[in-house]
């Protein structure tokens, strides 16, 4: 019975999202507001990808912005300097991206213990050495321009209402995907291995395997939102790139609840209208915000602020509803 | 003589310079419930983890149904049917009761990553098969009305009796029990014996490894005693509790 009512609450949360975005790029409604709207879309994508990640299988990575930025620049630069169709350089990004992830991860999982987060702060800080001195391709700290637009047939997205509709569609589209992971054979697994990896193996679950498919599945999402990223702003620099904005996903995921994949909605809204609109005025000690955020979030609400939320909604929920069964 | 299930040749585990297993030979017949005592430190659990891959042998090999064990890893023993539980039981604390179970199908699923994200018909056949069968494993411990709660709310006794249904749940051929008694009292070990005794005639050769000397001797048809990581004696119950060498080693104050 009280499955019943969560799963009718959750389809009416999510039918009132979905049509609260349809609604957002329209002038009369949060139209002034849509540029950062497509940078939450793109943010989110990366942050489902940490939640599958860190949630989920327990595997913390503090370089994803290197993926994302790989995504970036593989598409910038095919796209541009290459003349490549921008959505096959799209795909080429996505599979170079994660066969990266894949070498990189393949022998860090074979090792027991947490040393993701060691290896990954590593690739993060290279990364973005070699996006800034590879100039030739990249065009070093300034940053390269002229990027084209993504296109259907004569059907060009070149306007921000455009994108808007275009970057949200990969993003629930990933979201979709990411929640049928998590309620599956695989999702299971993967939760099995963040609740007692030496259980997991014992009952068969190849514990590092699922490690690898997880870090490579994040990878991609990360790399398709740096795409869709370097074709929305025609620009690409290495600074959205750095060991800040790496900090900042983190932020984002467990704001959004680590485990849970529509938190990641909320986690990179709340972080990127704190960054772009309200810290603003801080300049360089936002950083230290997100450090506090980091920590308030984890002492008090260690499962993350939307779980926590929608704990107390459905509490409220739930008195409401024996309340109306009372009367 | 039945078929033999498991079998060791010359076992040897050293850690450094400790040696925790010394040359064990172990045979244990299929469709049998089997014992391995010993006091502590005796090598139990190193044998244990040594038969279901935590870690290789230092010396020595495992057949199981015949076939040596060496390369074979941890999780792929599960698949080929040696399943365990652990003494500090290990649940995964974030699912609940039913979904600990449901996770323990894993072996015996197929449907991957793709199937998954895009939802496909066989992934939606095969979880209802699965939430099925996890539903019978949960009823045969008893703990079917529990299904929906976390599974660390349970207490320690059902807890115990969630990891047995876990592992019945990837269908072994081989359980090994690591001190399934341990915490219980007198009412939950009864109930124990009982569990184990209807998995044995389901079908499942179980291997326990046991302190409760009154629910071994209950309930095992061979007992392997370990003492230091040395095979001392092994045979039914009756002859153990007569054998000298056990008595002074280790039962002496325990029985009788």
């Amino acid at each position: 019975m009280l499955a019943k009512i969560k799963s009718k609450w959750t389809y009416l949360a999510i039918a009132a999202l979905l049509v609260f975005l349809i609604l957002v790029p329209f002038d009369w409604f949060l139209g002034q507001y849509k540029g950062l709207a497509i940078f939450i879309g793109i943010s989110t994508m990366v942050t489902v990808g940490l939640c599958l990640l860190m949630g989920y299988t327990g595997q913390v990575s503090l370089g994803q912005a290197a993926f994302y930025g790989l995504g970036a620049y593989f598409s910038a630069v095919l796209s541009k300097t290459y003349d490549v169709n921008p959505w096959l350089a799209m795909l080429i990004a996505a599979i170079a991206t994660g066969g990266f992830a894949y070498v990189i991860g393949y022998p860090i999982f074979r090792l027991r213990g947490n040393y993701l987060a060691m290896a990954t702060l590593g690739l993060g800080l290279i990364m973005w050495i070699l996006f800034r001195q590879l100039s030739q391709f990249t065009g070093g700290p300034d940053g390269m321009a002229g990027i084209p637009y993504l296109s259907i047939g004569s059907f060009v997205f070149d306007t921000s209402f455009k994108r808007y509709f275009l970057v949200w569609f990969f993003c629930l589209a990933i979201l979709l995907i990411s929640q049928n992971i998590v309620q599956s054979r695989t999702g299971r697994a993967l939760r099995a291995i963040h609740g007692s990896e030496a259980a997991a193996e014992s009952i068969g679950i190849n514990v590092a395997q699922f490690k690898v498919k997880i870090f490579v599945l994040s990878a991609v999402y990360a790399s398709l939102a740096g795409s869709l990223f370097v074709h929305h702003l025609r620009f690409v620099s290495p600074q959205p790139f750095d060991f800040l904005a790496s900090v900042k996903l983190v932020v984002m995921a467990v704001i959004g609840g680590l485990a849970s994949v529509w938190g990641a909605i909320f986690g990179a809204g709340t972080t990127r209208i704190l960054s772009d609109e309200l810290l603003l005025s801080f300049g360089e000690w936002d950083i230290a915000i997100y450090g506090l955020i980091l920590m308030l979030v984890m002492i008090f609400t260690p499962e993350g602020l939307f779980v926590k939320l929608k704990d107390v909604f459905g509490r409220l929920r739930l008195r409401h509803s024996e309340r109306g069964a009372e009367s | 003589m039945s078929e033999v299930i498991l079998e060791t040749r010359g076992l040897t585990k050293v850690f450094g310079g400790l040696v925790a297993l010394d040359k064990v030979d172990l045979s244990t017949e299929a469709g049998k419930i089997s014992a391995i005592i010993g006091p502590n430190g005796a090598g139990k659990t190193t044998l244990f983890n040594l038969i279901t891959g935590v870690y290789p042998a230092s010396e020595g090999e495992i057949y199981f149904r015949g076939t040596p064990l060496r390369n074979t890893p941890a999780h792929k023993r599960a698949e080929l049917g040696i399943v365990r539980t652990f003494q500090q039981v290990h649940l995964f604390g974030n699912m609940t009761v039913l979904e600990n179970v449901m996770t323990g199908q894993h072996p015996r699923s197929k449907y991957g990553f793709l199937e998954a994200a895009l939802r496909l018909p066989k992934a939606h056949r095969e979880e209802e098969a699965i939430s099925l069968k996890a539903m019978k494993y949960l009823n045969l411990v008893g703990l079917g009305m529990h299904a929906e709660q976390d599974a660390l709310s349970l207490p320690l006794g059902q807890q115990k009796l969630l990891a047995i249904a876990r592992a019945l749940a990837t269908e072994p051929q081989l359980l090994l029990l690591d001190e399934p008694g341990a915490g219980l009292n007198t009412l939950e070990k009864q109930e124990l014996s009982d569990l184990i005794r209807r998995i044995r005639e389901a079908g499942t050769t179980v291997l326990l490894v046991e302190h409760d000397m009154p629910l071994v001797m209950g309930l095992a048809e061979w007992v392997t005693v370990l003492d230091s990581g040395q095979k001392i004696a092994e045979g039914t119950a009756a002859q153990i509790q007569r054998d000298q060498r056990v008595i002074s080693a280790y039962l002496g104050e325990e029985v009788e």
